[in-house]
């Protein structure tokens, strides 16, 4: 029997017309581990919805077609009962955590079955110690890192002892090393328990350790197949806006007439390495280093007065947590920063300094010559915007106009004019045409660009984005990133707070990467990328291409920059 | 930020029963209501104080120190004014009445205090369960305690989404009355847009893991009442007790006060 047998679903939402998903087959064997990825508004959530019955039991809508449990129709039983097989861990950690303490939290679901008191201890114990949490028994949820909650979420599902467990994006908001974790995690469940697994992720290195990856697109399953030969078709993953494997489309870029010797695409950094030297691939190192002081050329050329100066700063929240401990920081104009570092390193804390959201409790902060405890906010936020991470915190009006117009008109902007930034706002975010629009009917990748709008309608000299592409497909975050790269060569500067390598190594001139409230690293985003063994301890990864680079002995920040500087050695076989 | 109150200590009293927490809880908020004499309701006050330092507590109320400050100098201004006492003063003010006032801002802070120390000391499910074994249905202590529970959560959010209107410019702070409660109109859709999108969330999560799977539901935490919970519980009803004779008898009032 298999573990989930879907077939002929389609669903459409209670007052919606558009199908959310649309005819999909699938069949998951018992102790199988799949990765469903695809482009936002997939329908990728709604089928884990359809999985453990939430869909049509408790969220409504025109359902068609069947799905098996374990032989179970979901549609026919409670969701409640069919918790006993198939768990699913959401997204958003914070909603599904509820308890006191962790080991509350991981007790609920047996509770609820009426498992006896001893057994719930035992396994307790069992799970907290399976994903890595023992010794944090009696801690707060609330205290806990975003890598940890998120293992929490898969404790308390475990400890129900399903056959299946679903996640639905466990990792976006988590650090490359907690990203690991959660793969590592499903990964030991799948093999050693026999536990089947079905994530719904967009990172396609973590996605390798996969059996299966199933590519959905407009409700429907585009493609599936081995995770390896689904990995090993860029083109396939860019269609269905997930970003491809870098080594993988390194490799391909070479094109067909650098056959592998009919061997498979590498994917690996170790695989990348051995098809390097079976090619006889040889890269000019003076073309890199050309190409490197010309793009370090043009971006400083664009570089003015500091805008941004702290120093020293300590900042103290309330429950005396020491978030920043003595921070030293100068920000040009014009430059583009990325501030890195785990979940709780304090970079949120730091960047809130910048337009007055927080004032020091030590040292200072500068912006623009004045020191931000003696200017208002109101002032502050005419020089600095800030761009929060998630969209639905700041969006209220009821059109776009009106949303991005905010912001003018409180600064006292004349009407006729606050109509006319609101046209360049919604032009440089490519909104153009949606100022009537109902922003809350909007998909989040453009919700994003309306609260972007709405800080650039505001014409600030310095923007700030605190994640801008969490949540986001690789199509969105790439426009996203165009957009703020745009933005910082029309000399607005830019600070983003991000757990995204790929972006900072293709976007960021510069790196600032913090550790329990300290600047640990500091320079141009390649000099800081090429420290793979201290950024490891910080728990972040540079990009797959960047590793691939350094063990190369070239430090290339993205595929076009490798690209530029290869070819084949004189006289090298085949 | 921290929102919850709980204190995670072993203390005996953290130990307790949660049902004897519960009756503790009830008790503490009689003894200063019973009384009227400022003098009483300090001697309320100070029973409560105890209970929560024998529980390691009241380093909660510093977080609360604000609230109580104000709460006690508003209800004593107001009752100075608003009660009648016979030794007039001064226009309004009476001794009775300065007596009253002190009494009631006392009183009011003494309950708060009593139910701080209650949720420092006794956990979301503690509560739940207390109520449970009280004879409250499950999930209506359960919606209880997730209403607690949810407080905090919900303040996080509006905290943030504060910091959020503000950084767009938005000056909650002047401006006339009518001219500040327009300014509240952007934190409230997404406050209310928020909340209702984690209740959702939570709904799901709920009946994911199995809620009302099985009629006979289990707990993980167990607890029994011991000779120790007698004793603390028979002591607050000994004081009640006692205090309500002493009231009825008239020796807790402020004489010459008018009502």
């Amino acid at each position: 029997m298999n573990a989930v047998e879907v077939q002929g679903l389609s669903f459409a939402y209670k007052g919606s017309e558009r199908e959310a998903i649309s005819g999909v087959d699938l069949a998951i064997s018992p102790g199988e581990f799949v990765v469903l990825m695809g482009p936002s508004g997939a329908g990728k959530s709604t089928f884990c919805l359809t999985l453990n019955g939430l869909i049509p039991n408790f969220k409504k809508g025109k359902y068609s077609g069947e799905v098996r449990v374990f032989g179970v129709p979901t549609k026919k039983h409670k969701v409640s009962d069919l918790a006993r097989d198939i768990v699913l861990v959401f997204q958003d950690f914070e909603t599904q955590i509820f308890s006191t303490n962790v080991e509350l939290e991981v007790a609920f679901g047996p509770e609820n079955f009426g498992v006896d008191p001893d057994e719930i201890g035992r396994r307790i114990h069992a799970t907290l110690k399976r994903v890595r949490l023992d010794g944090f028994e009696a801690r707060q949820p609330a205290t806990l890192s975003g890598g940890q909650k998120q293992r929490l979420a898969i404790a308390s599902a475990l400890s129900i002892q399903p056959r299946i467990i679903c996640m639905d994006e466990p990792t976006t908001d988590l650090d490359p090393i907690g990203k690991f974790d959660v793969f590592q995690v499903a990964d030991e469940l799948s093999r050693e328990k026999n536990m089947t697994m079905l994530i719904v992720e967009h990172e396609t290195e973590e996605a390798l350790k996969a059996d299966r990856i199933v590519l959905m697109r407009d409700g429907r399953i585009v493609a599936e197949g081995k995770a390896r030969a689904i990995l090993a078709s860029p083109a396939l993953l860019e269609e269905c806006s997930v970003k491809p494997l870098e080594v993988a489309e390194f490799f391909a870029s070479l094109g067909p007439g650098a056959s592998l010797d009919g061997g498979e695409l590498p994917l690996t950094v170790e695989e990348g390495l051995s098809a390097w030297e079976r090619l006889g691939l040889a890269a000019d190192r003076r073309r890199l280093d050309s190409l490197v002081s010309e793009k370090t050329r043009q971006q400083q050329a664009g570089y003015g007065d500091p805008v941004i100066e702290v120093r020293n700063l300590v900042h103290r929240y309330e429950n005396g947590l020491e978030a920043l401990r003595g921070v030293d920081l100068t920000i040009r104009r014009g430059e583009f920063v990325a501030v890195l570092g785990q979940n709780g390193s304090g970079k949120t804390t730091l960047v809130k300094h910048f337009n007055g959201l927080l004032a020091p409790t030590g040292g200072e902060v500068v912006v623009n010559a004045r020191d931000t405890r003696a200017t208002s906010m109101f002032e502050l936020s005419k020089t600095v915007g800030y761009v929060f991470q998630n969209p639905d915190h700041q969006i209220f009006a009821q059109t776009v106009f009106d949303e991005v117009a905010y912001g003018p008109r409180l600064f006292g902007v004349p009407e006729g004019e606050v109509k006319a930034r609101v046209v360049d706002a919604l032009e440089a975010v490519g909104l153009t045409g949606s100022e009537e629009e109902d922003p809350f009917s909007l998909t989040k990748g453009q919700r994003q660009r309306v609260a972007v709008a709405s800080v650039l309608a505001a014409k600030p000299e310095v923007i700030i984005l605190d994640e801008p592409t969490t949540g986001l497909d690789y199509k969105e975050q790439e426009s996203m990133m165009d957009l703020t790269k745009r933005l910082n060569e029309m000399g607005h500067t830019i600070i983003i707070v991000t757990h995204s390598m790929w972006v900072t190594a293709a976007y960021a001139h510069r790196a600032v990467v913090l550790k329990e409230g300290q600047v640990v690293m500091h320079g141009p985003v390649r000099d800081v990328f090429v420290r793979e063994k201290e950024l490891a301890d910080v728990f972040l990864k540079p990009p797959q291409i960047v590793r691939f680079g350094a063990r190369l002995g070239l430090p290339v920040l993205t595929v076009d920059e490798l690209v530029a500087c290869v070819g084949r050695e004189e006289g090298a076989r085949k | 930020m921290n929102l919850y109150l709980y204190l995670d200590k072993d203390t005996p009293i953290h130990r307790m029963d949660p049902r004897a927490k519960l009756f503790v809880l009830l008790f503490s908020f009689a003894l200063p209501l019973l009384n009227q004499h400022p003098l009483w309701v300090a001697g309320a006050f100070a029973v409560i104080l105890a209970y929560g330092a024998a529980a390691r507590s009241l380093e909660n109320l510093r977080r609360i120190r604000q609230i109580l400050f104000f709460i006690f100098v508003f209800s004593t201004l107001v009752w100075t004014f608003f009660a009648k006492g016979t030794d007039v003063l001064i226009w309004r003010v009476s001794r009775q009445s300065i007596l009253y006032g002190i009494g009631t801002g006392l009183k009011l802070d003494a309950m708060i205090i009593a139910g701080m120390v209650f949720l420092s000391t006794t956990k979301n499910e503690e509560i739940s369960q207390g109520l449970i074994l009280l004879g409250l249905p499950y999930p209506m202590a359960f919606a209880f305690s997730t209403a607690l529970r949810l407080v905090p959560t919900f303040v996080g959010a509006g905290a943030t989404i504060a910091q959020a209107q503000r950084s767009r410019g938005l000056d909650i702070d002047s401006g006339s009355f009518i001219e500040r409660v327009r300014k509240y109109i952007p934190l409230l859709a997404p406050i209310f847009l928020t909340a209702i999108r984690s209740s959702d969330g939570l709904a799901m999560a709920l009946e994911g893991k199995g809620f009302g799977a099985s009629t006979k539901r289990t707990f993980y935490l167990r607890f029994k009442w011991t000779a120790r919970e007698t004793v603390v519980v028979g002591l607050f009803l000994a004081l009640v007790l006692a205090n309500t004779y002493l009231t009825l008898t008239g020796r807790t009032l402020i004489r010459g006060l008018m009502k």
